[in-house]
């Protein structure tokens, strides 16, 4: 049995090298990533969009959802705290097979150069971001609990309405204290684009991926991975260093109360 | 003239009664000081008067009216407060957390809101330390911008919950100094405070509560000299004791 697979298997290598006229390459194939820089490239770029897209729902969503789960009472809070249940208790790839099967979204265009059908697309950032809110709302939701009552009795004892004083004195406190979270979830958020292979999209795993499954390319495999690896850590590693450099600059001077 | 009555005012918390029924009434320009115990419902009764606790029974009168036919931000622009815990706003300077009210609540322009700001920051002596962030404020100076936010909003009666309580005893006497300044000045206090050198000193009446109960009212010369109530005397007395 054995013996049969391993000689199906070279049989395939064999006839692929044929075919293509290509021999397997052995080792070092870093030609071979350089020489496709641009599907890498295109793939980096799709990623990046769909991080942005991902996480901008997820704030707009989560924070809300953070606010509500806060302030919030009867049958609206209890909505949005079961909605994060169940998005923070599915996987991620569940998720957006969900989303992009069980969603009426309409076939719709392909983008021109990053060649990405946007419906797919929409798919994705829809599970992303609904996904990264129910997260983010969490985020949210510990930074505004975490901001000192006092405040928020002082803010009233000056006359403001309770969302006066929630807009003036509690959400600026808490957008700062979130900062970290937001941080981890942006990370998050961005590594987690690589599932939207599972639905076809042409972000940068998938495009890896098919260089690689090409005809009589699986030896460069390792380098395909380690490229698109050192990708996405210079991409967290430099969007938390700005995010570092924002926070202090918007940090209350002498620190928080 | 009186501005605020409190008529058999009742609140509990679950199985504690924490107020059994307090009534005063105290003028424009009175500066009336609480006295008691620790548990005995001084501050709960601060935080009836501008609606942060709502009472379970009586009645509470602001210049004749009864507070609870008041919408609650109007009521409170008109009764401020001072906190023991400071409650500033962290992430406004000096100068921020006066002109928050004032632009947010008064409607004031930014520039208007500035001046005003700046003007009671002078009043409380700190001038100089506008720009500062309260984490960069000493406990004293924190509460003078405490009295200053409170102040600047122009309201008929201030209320002050402990207001040297969270401070180092060196820096009491900041704050003290700027309250004896409004009650010299005619501003019309409630001061809830184990001050008994503020409480002989400026105080025009002096209420000594215990168990949720007015147990004696009167000047403060009476109540430190001559107390009718024996709890008076006691209590008193070993309030002035700790301060020899």
């Amino acid at each position: 049995m054995g013996l049969a697979l391993t000689g199906t298997a070279a049989l395939g290598v064999c006839d692929w090298a044929a075919t293509t006229g290509n021999p397997p390459l052995q080792t070092g194939d870093w030609a071979f990533v350089v020489g496709n820089w641009e599907v890498l490239l295109l793939g980096t770029l799709v990623t990046v969009l769909l991080t942005a897209t991902s996480l901008a729902l997820g704030f707009l969503a989560g924070f809300p959802a953070g606010t509500v789960e806060v302030y919030g009472t009867g049958r609206l809070r209890d909505a949005v705290s079961t909605a994060g249940v169940l998005l923070r208790g599915t996987p991620v790839v569940v998720l957006i097979v969900l989303f992009f099967f069980g969603l009426p979204i309409p076939r719709l265009l392909t983008l021109p150069v990053l060649d990405v059908r946007l419906d797919v697309f929409l798919a994705a950032t829809l599970a992303l971001g609904f996904r990264s809110a129910a997260y983010q709302s969490q985020v949210f939701r510990g930074a505004i609990q975490s901001i000192d009552e006092g405040q928020l009795a002082a803010a009233r004892s000056v006359g403001m309405t309770q969302r006066q004083a929630i807009r003036h004195v509690v959400f600026p406190q808490a957008v700062r204290r979130s900062i970290p979270g937001f941080q981890n979830e942006f990370t998050i958020v961005l590594k987690d684009t690589s599932v939207a292979f599972a639905i076809g999209l042409a972000e940068l795993l998938t495009r890896a991926e098919n260089l690689y499954l090409q005809p009589g390319r699986d030896t460069a495999i390792m380098e395909v991975i380690l490229a698109i690896s050192a990708i996405y850590f210079v991409l967290t590693f430099t969007t938390n260093r700005t995010i570092d450099y924002l926070g202090d600059a918007y940090a209350i001077p002498g620190g928080d109360e | 003239m009186t501005l605020l009555e409190l008529e058999g005012v009742r609140k509990s918390y679950e199985d504690e009664d924490v107020l059994r029924g307090v009534s005063f009434a105290m003028d424009r320009q009175d500066v009336e000081v609480i006295v008691g115990p620790s548990g005995s419902g001084k501050s709960t009764l601060l935080r009836c008067v501008n609606r942060l606790t709502e009472i379970d029974d009586g009645a509470i009168y602001l210049d004749g009216e009864e507070i609870h036919g008041i919408d609650e931000n109007d009521l409170r622009r008109r009764v401020g407060m001072v906190f023991q815990d400071f409650n500033l706003f962290a992430h406004r300077t000096a100068r921020g957390n006066v002109t928050l009210g004032l632009t947010a609540v008064l409607g004031l322009s930014k520039p208007e809101a500035v001046e005003r700001a700046d003007d009671y920051l002078d009043r409380v002596g700190l001038a100089d330390q506008a720009d500062s962030y309260p984490a960069e404020l000493s406990g004293g100076q924190k509460q003078r911008v405490g009295i200053a936010r409170a102040l600047a909003m122009d309201p008929e009666l201030i209320l002050f919950d402990e207001p040297t309580s969270a401070l180092d005893p060196e820096l009491i006497g900041e704050v003290l100094g700027v309250m004896r300044d409004l009650a010299e000045g005619g501003t019309t206090m409630l001061c809830v405070t184990h001050e008994m050198g503020f409480a002989r000193s400026a105080a025009s009446t002096l209420t000594f509560l215990d168990d949720g109960r007015v147990v004696e009212r009167g000047p403060p010369e009476q109540l430190f000299e001559n107390p009718r109530e024996d709890r008076t005397r006691s209590f008193l007395g070993q309030l002035t004791d700790l301060e020899r």
